[in-house]
């Protein structure tokens, strides 16, 4: 344990968050051997821990064990409709693993803001960018707004399949309102500015960045050799 | 410096012409512009942010604005955006981003500022504007007032010299009222141009420099600060303008719970995740009285009229109608809720589809009974959605006592109403009153209240329980 | 009502649009890829089931943004958080690209405003979702000499092998053409039935 308190832990850059998730996926689909597998995740799950997702990374390892337990003991001896309906996503579930856990990563330790300044400074251009951080944006509105919706239905005793078009016809109608008005507000303050775009944060690859970028470009070789 | 120069402007769809506007307003005034609601003032500030004719495509427009010297409808959106910044009405639809450093920051990073001096302008803005409790902080779990703050933050970082508030106070109390008034006093005093078009005016008394009175698209007449002032309160009605001093409120208090006859509320206590929102709140409402609900943004207003309507579970206290205790099942039957958004409350294709929605085996004389009670009846082919607000309004309620709903609570149901639109809301109280009902109202308006209402609960802050 | 426009390309009010709805498509698509947990064959069925439902944040954005790279942004999107989160693969981005793609294609080949021009686009843009359960054929030989190394009796790799047959890969991609068709009738009658009376296209 560290000495007090506030506890100093890794933090990886945006950028490397989002190069360690597609290497996941390049050794997630080429990997073929379970000790490489398992390597492999142990690795990112004590990278999840170094940077303060002990909870997760514990929920994670449970998951993974579970995947594992399931395919070599209860599968091959358990009931056979089972094995039959699940191999597939368990199998799936396991491979996608890695991806899973840097997901988990980037979840809950980088803000939005911090991902859309790594975007910009790959020069992704801003008709993605926009879009992209509204859809982020909406999705607490989205939640906010089906919580009303919901509360008019039960007064209006309002059920079945009725229910449906109930919400979403205010949800719709409420989207492009929101819509407009949004647009006005981000007009105004100069959205369509074609000037590049700068921001406050400063971002920096430090040595760690490095280490787990080359980390994670070794797996993928050894992936593609062991067979 | 800005000219408007002889615009007229016509929407293709919406209301909100104008016609032969001439205006000049030098730097560093503050301009109000009042009027009722669709006499076009926001169509004005809509001339000097840009958004009329860039951003509203389908409407026909003459004569020329300038700001600075430059021809609105010649310059980007983009290079206005430097000289001009706007506030608008809906707290809830002008932020881009999740957390509030970066909507403060978000103009600067757009104009491509440099890195520094986005930091330098970021300290500066929270320091001006006294904002350092809204830093680091998720957005959505701002209250209205928080968010117009920050708005007017994100606006001010651009520093730009020309401020535009469309309304900005529809739908905030007092203190967010204060909050921005003091932000107005801060701007002003660095010598920008404020124009504002608003309803509520008591606050900007003594911010303002001119008044404009704009009626049907166009200049009624033009007040100094000191003419407005005088305007004497008959007059002030005859213009559709809301209260010119702060309001006040001198009902009697709700009476203590224990009714036999209508609702009585005894101790009642409701909690999110165990820290309680408010506690211990008891009165009593009779069938044909309209009580008041008031109380600062986080005293749980909106948390006990859910609980009232049988939305949220309380932790303790009981709910009683008529003597009998009532569960919140029991007490969702009983009760409906306008809220302060109807347009999340309406669901079917028309108006009168609405009302069969209801209560599917009434009676077609009783909708039309309602319906023309509520004005609503040559709508009746109407899709609910292109109604007015005060319409929409109207038909929930009259969704309410179709269905037969015994309590009828209305969250803010005058937020960004001008006087003529809040008088017709108080007729339709009175006549909801007469079917004797139990209402309540949870409002900051206390003009509005002082007009409805027979008694007033204050729900104080909860006590903090902090060591 | 036809109003053609000079300026095709997409503004700063259009791709907010875009961002909206497509938050909107998102979440009803989250819903069903949930349920595609449930069984492998409510998996299969998924880009079917979603495109049943989506058709309507779909037809209201294309109605609302006449422009090139609408569909393709909403589609693109969707790929993209499913990335980020780790949850799906390469394979879902690569075939929502396609898929957009296509329905691209046919927008600007009906002029963005014909509803048979949309409602095709519709139909290819359902086909984004395919990538997701795809995989179980990608790697099924892979998945196959798996379970065999791994000494599995013979009637249980039958079974296996019997989820990820051809006639189940017909399946998959018969069922967003369905769900499609059927997207855009329900799509359609709540147009009428609503946005349009309402005035909001």
């Amino acid at each position: 344990m560290e000495t007090s308190g506030k506890k100093h832990r890794l933090k990886l850059d945006p950028r490397t968050d989002i190069l360690l998730l597609i290497l996941a996926n390049v050794v997630a689909f080429t990997q073929r051997s379970l000790w490489v597998e398992i390597a492999w995740v142990v690795l990112l799950l004590l990278l999840i821990i170094a940077c303060g997702c002990e909870k997760a990374a514990g929920k994670l390892t449970a998951a993974f064990g579970i995947c594992l337990v399931l395919q070599y003991f209860i599968f091959p001896n358990g009931p056979k409709f089972l094995a039959a309906s699940f191999t597939f996503l368990v199998s799936y579930a396991r491979r996608i693993f890695p991806c899973l856990i840097v997901g988990t990563l980037i979840l809950q330790k980088t803000p939005v803001r911090e991902l859309m300044v790594a975007l910009r400074k790959w020069h992704i251009p801003q008709s993605l960018i926009i879009p992209l951080s509204v859809t982020v944006r909406y999705f607490p509105a989205l939640k906010e707004e089906t919580g009303y919706i919901r509360d008019a239905m039960k007064l209006r005793n309002i059920r079945g399949i009725q229910k449906l078009e109930c919400l979403l016809i205010p949800m719709m109608i409420s989207a492009t309102t929101t819509a407009e008005e949004l647009s006005a507000a981000a007009v105004t303050r100069g959205i369509e500015n074609p000037a590049p775009k700068t921001s406050m944060i400063v971002m920096r690859f430090g040595i760690h960045d490095y280490i787990f970028l080359v980390i994670g470009v070794v797996f993928c070789v050894i992936s593609m050799m062991v067979r | 410096m800005i000219q408007i120069k002889d615009v007229s402007f016509e929407y293709e769809k919406a209301q909100g012409t104008l016609s032969h506007i001439n205006l000049e307003i030098r730097q560093g005034e503050c301009v109000l512009l009042c009027g009722e609601s669709g006499c076009g003032k926001t169509t004005v500030t809509k001339l000097i942010n840009g958004l009329i004719p860039h951003f509203e495509e389908d409407g026909t427009l003459s004569g020329e604005t300038t700001v600075n010297g430059k021809c609105v409808a010649e310059t980007e959106m983009y290079q206005l955006a430097e000289l001009v910044g706007s506030v608008f009405q809906n707290p809830k639809s002008q932020f881009f981003n999740i957390d509030s450093d970066s909507e403060i920051t978000f103009g600067l990073e757009n104009a491509g500022v440099a890195p520094q001096e986005i930091k330098k302008r970021f300290d500066a803005t929270v320091n001006a504007l006294k904002i350092q409790s809204l830093l680091g902080r998720n957005i959505f779990s701002m209250s209205g007032g928080e968010k117009q703050s920050l708005a007017f933050a994100s606006v001010y970082a651009m520093n730009p010299s020309v401020f535009v508030l469309d309304e900005p106070t529809a739908n905030l109390d007092a203190d967010a009222i204060e909050t921005l008034r003091q932000q107005i006093v801060q701007i002003k005093k660095e010598g920008r141009t404020v124009i504002i078009a608003e309803h509520r005016l008591y606050f900007l008394m003594d911010l303002i420099d001119r008044a404009i009175f704009l009626k049907n698209g166009k200049i009624e007449q033009i007040f100094t600060a000191e003419a407005f002032r005088r305007i004497s309160d008959k007059q002030r009605v005859e213009m559709g303008m809301r209260s010119l001093v702060c309001p006040k409120l001198e009902l009697k208090e709700a009476s203590p719970s224990g009714t036999a006859t209508g609702l009585s509320v005894e101790r009642l206590t409701c909690a999110f995740d165990k820290q309680p929102v408010f506690r211990d709140v008891s009165f009593s409402v009779e069938p044909g009285e309209v009580l008041g609900i008031i109380g600062h943004n986080g005293a749980g207003k909106t948390t006990l009229t859910r609980c009232l309507c049988g939305l949220f579970k309380e932790s303790r206290g009981t709910v009683r109608m008529k003597g009998k205790a009532l569960n919140a099942k029991q007490r969702n039957k009983l009760s409906f809720c306008v809220m302060q958004d109807v347009n999340h409350q309406l669901f079917s294709d028309s108006v009168w589809g609405e009302c069969e929605l209801a209560l599917w085996d009434c009676p077609e004389e009783r909708v039309r009974e309602i319906l023309e009670a509520f004005d609503l009846l040559d709508f009746k082919d109407r899709h609910p959605m292109a109604l007015s607000g005060g319409q929409k309004q109207r038909l929930a309620v009259a969704t309410a006592l179709l269905s037969d709903k015994q309590l009828l609570v209305f969250d803010e149901p005058t937020s960004g109403l001008d006087y003529h639109r809040m008088r017709e809301v108080s007729h339709m109280i009175q006549k909801i009153k007469e079917e004797k009902r139990i209402i309540i109202i949870v409002s900051h308006d206390f003009e509005f209240l002082s007009q409805v209402c027979d008694s007033i609960f204050d729900m104080r802050e909860p006590r903090t329980e902090r060591s | 009502m036809s109003n053609v426009r000079t300026d095709k390309k997409l503004k700063g009010k259009d791709l907010i649009t875009i961002g909206i709805f497509s938050a909107i498509y998102f979440v009803i698509n989250f819903i069903f890829m949930l349920c595609g947990g449930i069984h492998p064959i409510m998996w299969m069925l998924m880009p079917g089931f979603i495109a049943v439902f989506a058709g309507i944040p779909f037809m209201l954005m294309v109605a609302k943004v006449q422009k090139t790279g609408a569909v393709f942004l909403m589609g693109f999107i969707t790929g993209l958080i499913y990335f980020a989160t780790g949850q799906f693969t390469v394979v879902i981005l690569i075939f929502m690209v396609i898929s957009c793609g296509l329905a691209e294609i046919s927008r600007y080949v009906s002029k963005y405003n014909s509803f048979k021009g949309n409602a095709l686009s519709y139909l290819f843009f359902s086909y984004g979702m395919v990538g997701s359960p795809l995989p179980i054929w990608l790697f099924k030989e892979a998945f196959l000499s798996q379970i065999q190394e791994q000494g599995m009796p013979a009637d249980y790799v039958s079974a296996v092998e019997a989820l990820s047959s051809n006639s189940m890969l017909i399946v998959l991609f018969v069922a967003p053409a369905i769900g499609a068709v059927i997207g855009i009738f329900i799509g359609k009658a709540l147009f009428k039935k609503h946005f349009e009376k309402a005035g909001i296209v």
